[in-house]
């Protein structure tokens, strides 16, 4: 709680010397909300960031000097590695679809719960399992769903007489990414939840009581009332969620670590195998992954936003 | 009306059902599995356990130095969690409520970084803390873990910050709140739902967090749950029964945290509902 | 500014962190793999009270890590200067030599205790890096019953000619047992056991070489036609279907308990796991296991050709202050009475000097029968995985080991992609 004490007793005397403009807030008030939060930025998130700028353009001897060579991993990574392509279509494939799937969801559900389905208490926490589960437990649970001898997906198939449809999920090329992004919903559907279901319940209940009066039904209340209510959070979740794909590592190294075939290659496995895989203490070509990585998804995150930017803002 | 307004409940309830299977179904298995012996579950995977065996929990706990590492896991969460909500609350709020030069392009700044993957800064950031003497500290690992679930709460609380309506605030001026109680007596309680939000999954992230405890930590006796549990992972042995134990303890805890505050949640949605 | 925040930084952490405890003397930190294997963890620490007992007032401090974590951890801290004094390493590992973190080892471990060929695996430009601890060798393990049952006879000397050994994987597949058990879903190598056994023979110790090397090419005619037989015996279901999936640990379950299978291509550090209790996931009590011979091709050039590598090795940070007492605790193990007790423990070869005929208990048959099937090989030093760099490394872990034993590709395409990421670089 020290960082807390600071905070109250500082703003006043702070705030009453140092003003930005004569009728902005004061400075001292800012900084001193901002500044825990810039602090423990600077030293242990932007140092390693600007770090792996440095780190792309060179290439890395750790007990001697390193080497400057400009542009080359960049060129190396887009003009000669199909891996690295492999792995980009595979996460944006990821990253196109997923999103959607988990945020639509996350909303339906929380519509079920807010319109008082019975049992609401026990939804709420079955469906919110997954999210508390590490990506160890999930990764070796969903292995063992999708296992070809005794996974269950395989036994519901042959006890319908589905013999043939029957497969090691995980092993062909044709289906293990989607396997892995059924796993990778599963778990975070109901995080989507949890937020679209805080967003509905801080809607007024004034506005969906008209809504009654006009005789909507729940379908309409639904989709002509509260999804554009609570739209900000929605396109909030969206964004989480693609930024989630664009980095996706974890599910997919325990269960694939990006095989058979690249097949589920992401640029994170990637990445990950390039630095710790490879044989070698040279950063500098992960580094170059990882940079050229975060303006791919930085954009894709603007376009995101400005595709679902608020034309009238809703006030109530 | 009332017939297809009963119909619509029942194909509702349907769905609902099939979701749960899907959502805890696999849950529901891997805690039958954690009662049941190797040998029992290969001859039947998916049997009801004809006997309880308690006893695995035990051999679980006690084989593999679990108590150390579940103490270290409570701390180092408890005081992450903390400082993360304190000090993102207090810089989503400052971001969301005043209006001062700079204030986009900080938001801009810490948000991007939510961008970057771990597995790269992951050795500049050991560097770091090797100069500051915080490595294979547990003070060093809170502060990572500070750091690295910062930006995704501020994202979070600043876009709930900002839709609060301004007139309470102004109003809360007229009567005379200093900033700092404007931060505590309106912004805090009233953007509860969102804090509690980012609280569960911070605590998630942080509990399940490997990565940075096995590069950040080597001693022994300040390792976290997460490199506990390894051990039943099956790298060496496929001790399936085994395993499921383990994955069982890892998740009890956490299930029980959500439990308690998931109540805490409703409470602050309801409250912010009042206003 | 940046200096402001770093000395605020700094105070801040100097008022937050605990104080280390005092010392011993001297204390040395070894890293090791091993987590989970209790009967090397047993061997090691055999070799610190030595140590401790000979040296009053040096303390030597292990930790134990998986495998993967480990790696991990000492990629930061060897970089950041951090390293443990001593640590687990492996002969693939040349990126440390590459770079100066080890230290030349002649001098200090007394190399008449340790093999010749053991040696050679750590030397480079002339210099010895490490303690070469435990050595395997490439293994066709089988179950003598089914092998029966299914009315074949194995001659003297374990070998059968690849013509037998596809009549052998047909009776088993068209009998409904797994041919050839064997799962690449969580190591980069068992799915290519069996295809480089089948390789090595047929080209022999130098041709092999030069194709590790990346100077020959897989599309060689000699190289085809040891592909195109394993293709012919993944066309007749030598593999499970869960092979891609199948984990190291769920294949040797597979083959001695659930459901069973025929053969189980392993190094012969498979007594690690299948020498477990029963209900810890071992064999069977009386499981008849066998060691056959890989299958030779018809004018195979070394039809008694085996790979044998080096596994666990222990390494000595450069780096470190104490790097020559490091060393004099690894010279420990180098010793033929410590060889013999890792053999009786493990059960698994070394590269320390030792004597088979030692090993006792209920295991020394065990030990017997792989002498015998071992005697009259020559070897081939280092595996695919461990020799292999970059991409070549990459595609053959996702070709050789996983796509191809699969089915997933051919041997011709299989040939093409390696051939198209191993000559490039």
């Amino acid at each position: 709680m020290t960082d807390a004490s600071v905070g109250r007793g500082a703003i006043r005397p702070l705030g009453r010397v140092f003003r930005i403009s004569p009728d902005g807030p004061p400075l001292g008030t800012v900084m001193t909300f901002l500044t825990p939060a810039l602090l423990v930025y600077l030293v242990f998130t932007a140092y390693p960031v600007l770090r792996t700028f440095y780190n792309s353009v060179h290439i890395l001897h750790p007990r001697a000097a390193d080497e400057y060579v400009g542009m080359q991993h960049y060129v190396q990574m887009t003009t000669a590695d199909p891996t690295f392509w492999v792995a980009v279509k595979n996460t944006m494939i990821w990253a196109g679809f997923a999103p959607l799937l988990d945020v639509g969801i996350g909303l339906i559900l929380a519509i079920c719960l807010y319109a008082k389905a019975p049992f609401a208490r026990f939804f709420r926490i079955a469906w919110f399992t997954p999210v508390l589960i590490s990506y160890v437990v999930v990764g070796i649970l969903w292995m063992w769903i999708y296992n070809f001898d005794w996974g269950i997906l395989n036994g519901a198939l042959r006890a319908v007489g589905l013999e043939s449809w029957t497969r090691a999920w995980l092993g062909e090329p044709d289906t293990a990414l989607v396997a892995v992004m059924v796993t990778h919903t599963w778990k975070w559907a109901g995080f989507n939840m949890v937020v679209c279901l805080a967003a509905l319940s801080a809607l007024p209940k004034e506005v969906l009581e008209a809504a009654e009066l006009d005789n909507c039904n729940w379908f309409g209340k639904a989709w002509f009332v509260m999804i554009p209510m609570i739209r900000p959070t929605l396109v909030n979740l969206l964004i989480l969620s693609l930024i989630g794909k664009m980095k996706i590592f974890d599910l997919v190294w325990i269960m694939t670590q990006g095989g058979p075939l690249w097949a589920t290659e992401t640029v994170s496995t990637y990445v990950y195998k390039r630095a710790f895989q490879w044989q070698t203490f040279d950063l500098g070509y992960p580094s170059a992954i990882a940079v050229f990585w975060f303006f791919v998804v930085l954009v894709a995150v603007m376009a995101l936003k400005y595709a679902f930017r608020q034309r009238d803002r809703l006030e109530y | 009306m009332p017939h297809s307004k009963a119909i619509t409940r029942a194909l509702l309830l349907i769905a609902i059902s099939l979701y749960t299977a899907f959502s805890a179904g696999p849950f529901a298995w891997t805690a039958m599995l954690s009662f049941r012996t190797t040998s029992e579950i290969s001859k039947a995977p998916y049997a009801w356990p004809e006997t309880f065996r308690w006893q695995k929990y035990v051999e679980a706990w006690t084989g593999s130095n679990y108590d150390t590492y579940f103490v270290n896991s409570m701390v180092i969460t408890v005081l992450a969690v903390l400082v993360t909500t304190v000090v993102g609350a207090m810089a989503a709020h400052c971001l969301a409520r005043y209006r001062f030069r700079g204030n986009r392009l900080i938001y801009f700044i810490i948000f991007s970084t939510i961008i970057f993957p771990p597995q790269i800064t992951i050795i500049a950031l050991f560097q770091t803390l090797v100069d500051y003497g915080l490595y294979n500290s547990r003070v060093g690992l809170i502060l990572v873990y500070v750091s690295v679930q910062l930006p995704l709460t501020v994202f979070l609380l600043e876009g709930f910050f900002a839709r609060l309506p301004q007139d309470l605030f102004d109003a809360a001026r007229m009567d005379g709140y200093s900033d700092a109680e404007i931060f505590w007596k309106i912004t805090v309680p009233i953007g509860m739902p969102a804090i509690v939000t980012t609280v569960i999954l911070n605590t998630v992230h942080i509990w399940n967090e490997f990565l940075y405890a096995v590069v950040l930590i080597s001693d022994e006796s300040k390792r976290t749950l997460p490199l506990g549990i390894q051990k039943f992972m099956g790298d060496q042995l496929e001790d399936i029964g085994m395993i499921a134990t383990g994955m069982m303890i890892a998740v009890i805890p956490i299930v029980i945290v959500y439990a308690i505050f998931s109540e805490k949640l409703i409470q602050g949605m309801t409250a912010g509902a009042v206003k | 500014m940046k200096s402001a925040i770093r000395a605020t930084a700094l105070v801040a952490v100097t008022a937050l962190t605990v104080m280390p405890a005092a010392k011993a003397d001297t204390e040395l930190s070894l890293w090791s793999h091993w987590a989970d294997q209790g009967s090397k963890i047993e061997f090691i620490e055999a070799g610190i009270e030595k140590f401790e007992a000979a040296h009053p007032g040096v303390t030597v401090k292990p930790t134990w890590y998986q495998k993967n974590p480990l790696f991990a951890a000492l990629k930061g801290a060897l970089q950041a200067g951090q390293g443990p004094d001593v640590f687990y390493c492996e002969p693939a590992q040349t990126e440390y030599i590459d770079n100066g973190f080890l230290l030349p080892l002649d001098d200090h471990l007394e190399m008449s205790n340790i093999e010749g060929w053991a040696a050679d695996t750590w030397r480079h430009e002339g210099n010895v890096y490490a303690l070469p601890l435990e050595a395997y060798t490439v293994e066709i393990y089988f179950n003598t019953e089914m092998l029966e049952d299914l009315g074949f006879d194995l001659p003297e000397d374990g070998q059968l000619s690849a013509a037998d050994f596809k009549k052998l994987v047909e009776a088993a597949a068209g009998e409904g047992i797994t041919p050839i058990v064997q799962g690449a879903g969580d190591r980069p190598f068992p799915g290519a056991y069996l295809t480089h056994e089948v390789l090595l023979k047929k080209i022999g110790i130098d041709a092999y070489g030069d194709l590790l090397a990346g100077t020959k090419k897989w599309s060689d005619p000699d190289v085809m036609e040891a592909l195109d037989y394993m293709e012919s015996l993944i066309e007749a279901g030598a593999y499970p279907r869960s092979f891609a999936t199948m984990k190291l640990g769920e294949s040797h379950y597979y083959f001695y308990s659930n459901p069973g299978g025929l053969m189980l291509p392993m190094g012969s550090w498979y007594t690690s796991r299948a020498f477990n209790a029963p209900d810890q996931g071992g064999q069977p009590e009386g499981f008849p296991l066998g060691i056959m011979q890989a299958p030779a091709l018809d004018e195979s050039a070394c039809p008694e050709c085996k790979t044998a590598n080096i596994g666990g090795s222990f390494c000595v940070n450069a780096e470190s202050p104490n790097a020559e007492l490091a060393a004099e605790f690894l010279n420990a193990y180098a010793d033929p009475e410590m060889g013999n007790l890792w053999l009786q423990k493990v059960l698994v070869q070394t590269g320390i000097k030792s004597d088979a005929s030692t090993v006792s208990g209920p295991h020394a048959g065990y030990f017997k029968m792989l002498e015998a099937a071992d005697k009259n090989n020559t070897f081939f030093q280092g595996t695919p995985h461990a020799i292999l760099k970059g991409q070549c490394l990459e595609t053959f872990k996702q070709v050789i080991n996983v796509a191809f034993p699969a089915g997933q590709v051919g041997a011709g395409q299989a040939a093409q992609m390696m051939d198209q990421a191993c000559s490039a670089g």
